[in-house]
């Protein structure tokens, strides 16, 4: 069979791709890639469709061993990445031949890496997707995160390929303040002006609970004229405000619905970029209008078309 | 009928600010009608008890064609009170060894266990929405005199197939979760289950009727105590 045999799985290596989509109404999350923009920039180096599956790799100790030709793409978190001990910098593809040893070593910045193959990893999919949520036992390999031992297959690939990203399109996970982008929404009527003024001109810092399903934030409290709400659907990236009044941002993995007021909800766009960055990391939320908004999102996946 | 924006590609649709039971008839309706749409450009449909969130494409429609869309397919939602529902049966074994709560309930409600499952077993219960958890359907409404608030102290893991009460509300745990509600018995039936192409027996269309059985019955149906 050809593919790569997982030596070293990483603590939390997940096959994903674009989401589950149309199972939300039985209170199926969508999951997906954290960072859409790492992960398609990935495909698209290959030429990959944009629905081709890829892993996200969250932690350091990855050792693949190809056992066919193909090519890879790596983009996202920068880290020691090794083929058969050479190393190389990432953001770019790799032939790759049979025997080679692929091994992902510490990661010095960002939170996640992405590693696809050319056209994908030939898994079956899960109710309309390979993406992995374990809490569902759904996607990846058997529902779970892959284990030492797993083998991903993949269609042999011969013809020399050399792609490498312009250092421009390369995002730094490492600024002092990362800013989100925010449309107000949902209850935003039950915070009052002074409450929306302290949202916007405090600065927030990312804690420990962020994982895929949400990021709680800790920084000035916000209060909401409203305790809870009959419970709702929940969008990706938008702001619950519980009664602590520390902001949670809805990932991936959220829950499909909920009673926390929310304010509003960050761009998709920028929750990629939240992806990336680590505990402490200082951010910021700035308004934006709902034209101006759609304009962002549309110029971002028109780079993908 | 409200419109508002809940994220850069998403809006949700209010019917009312109220929990009841003709507010969810007209959330089903509407839910009925924009799936019958058939309509790819909506992305992601989530019903709930009293709103419905929806995702759209982007490149499809903007924020104000899409408002406009959904208020000319929603101006006029007609609810046929009448209408029969896929009545679905529940079997469940009422047993103390499961009913984790029955013997605290009974003390506060002042009710034996067994008047506590008679008025459980009397009703049948409408799906209000589908969350939390795959599978996770909020039933209502429970008769006042079983309805019980939420424990203090949620429990770290509460079985798969439990059956649980919170105020009015009763639901099935699909699947071993924490969780804060009264439980009085547990179900062999499957919630959600990866082998059905649906993959939930249930929909917010759903009706649900519970019915008691003994400890043999329950062990037979494959439920573990």
């Amino acid at each position: 069979m050809s593919g790569f045999e997982i030596i070293k799985s990483g603590i939390f290596t997940l096959l994903q791709d674009q989401g589950r989509f149309g199972l939300t109404h039985l209170g199926v999350t969508n999951s997906g890639v954290m960072d859409e923009y790492a992960a398609l920039m990935a495909q698209k180096m290959l030429h990959n469709d944009i629905s081709s599956n890829i892993l996200e790799i969250a932690f350091s100790n990855v050792e693949l061993k190809a056992t066919q030709n193909t090519i890879i793409s790596v983009t996202g978190a920068k880290c020691e990445f090794f083929i058969n001990t050479v190393p190389y910098s990432t953001w770019k593809t790799f032939s790759i031949k049979r025997g080679d040893i692929i091994k992902i070593g510490k990661i010095t910045q960002g939170q996640r890496l992405y590693l696809c193959v050319k056209n994908g990893f030939d898994v079956e999919k899960e109710f309309g997707s390979n993406s992995t949520t374990v809490k569902e036992n759904l996607g990846g390999i058997n529902g779970h995160q892959l284990k030492s031992g797993d083998f991903l297959a993949f269609k042999r690939y011969d013809k020399p390929f050399n792609y490498k990203l312009k250092d421009q399109f390369i995002p730094r996970y490492d600024e002092d303040e990362l800013v989100l982008r925010v449309v107000l929404g949902y209850q935003d009527d039950t915070f009052t002006k002074e409450e929306k003024d302290k949202f916007f001109n405090s600065s927030y810092t990312i804690t420990a609970d962020f994982n895929r399903m949400a990021c709680r934030l800790s920084g000035e409290k916000i209060t909401s004229s409203v305790d809870g709400i009959i419970s709702e659907g929940i969008s990706f990236g938008s702001i619950q405000i519980p009664k602590n009044g520390q902001p949670i941002i809805l990932l991936k993995e959220r829950q499909t619905i909920g009673g926390y007021p929310k304010i509003g909800s960050v761009l998709s766009i920028d929750c990629f970029k939240l992806a990336q960055r680590k505990v402490n990391t200082k951010v910021r939320f700035e308004l934006i209008d709902i034209k101006l908004a759609q304009q962002k999102l549309k110029d971002f996946y028109s780079l993908f078309k | 009928m409200q419109i508002n924006i809940a994220s850069a590609d998403s809006v949700i649709i209010y019917f009312s600010n109220d929990i009841s039971k003709q507010t969810s008839l007209i959330v089903k309706s509407a839910y009925e009608i924009l799936k019958a749409e058939n309509n790819k450009s909506f992305i992601e449909i989530i019903p709930s008890y009293n709103s419905i969130l929806i995702t759209y494409d982007i490149f499809r429609f903007d924020y104000l064609n899409i408002k406009e869309q959904l208020e000319k397919l929603l101006h006029n939602i007609h609810i046929d009170k009448n209408e029969t529902k896929d009545i679905i049966n529940v079997d469940v074994y009422y047993g103390l060894e499961v009913g984790l709560d029955l013997e605290n309930m009974s003390e506060k409600a002042q009710l034996s266990i067994d008047d506590i499952i008679k008025i459980h077993t009397s009703k049948i219960y409408d799906i209000y929405a589908i969350g939390f958890l795959p599978g996770f359907a909020y039933m209502a409404s429970v008769d006042n005199k079983i309805a019980m608030p939420r424990l203090e102290n949620p429990r770290k893991k509460i079985p798969k197939g439990s059956v649980a009460i919170a105020d009015n509300q009763t639901a099935i745990y699909p699947k071993d979760s924490p969780g804060g509600w009264n439980i009085i018995g547990k179900t062999a039936f499957e919630l959600f289950d990866k082998n059905l192409e649906s993959l939930s027996p249930l929909t917010i269309k759903n009706q649900i009727k519970f019915n008691a059985i003994s400890k043999d019955e329950f062990l037979s149906q494959g439920g573990q105590l």
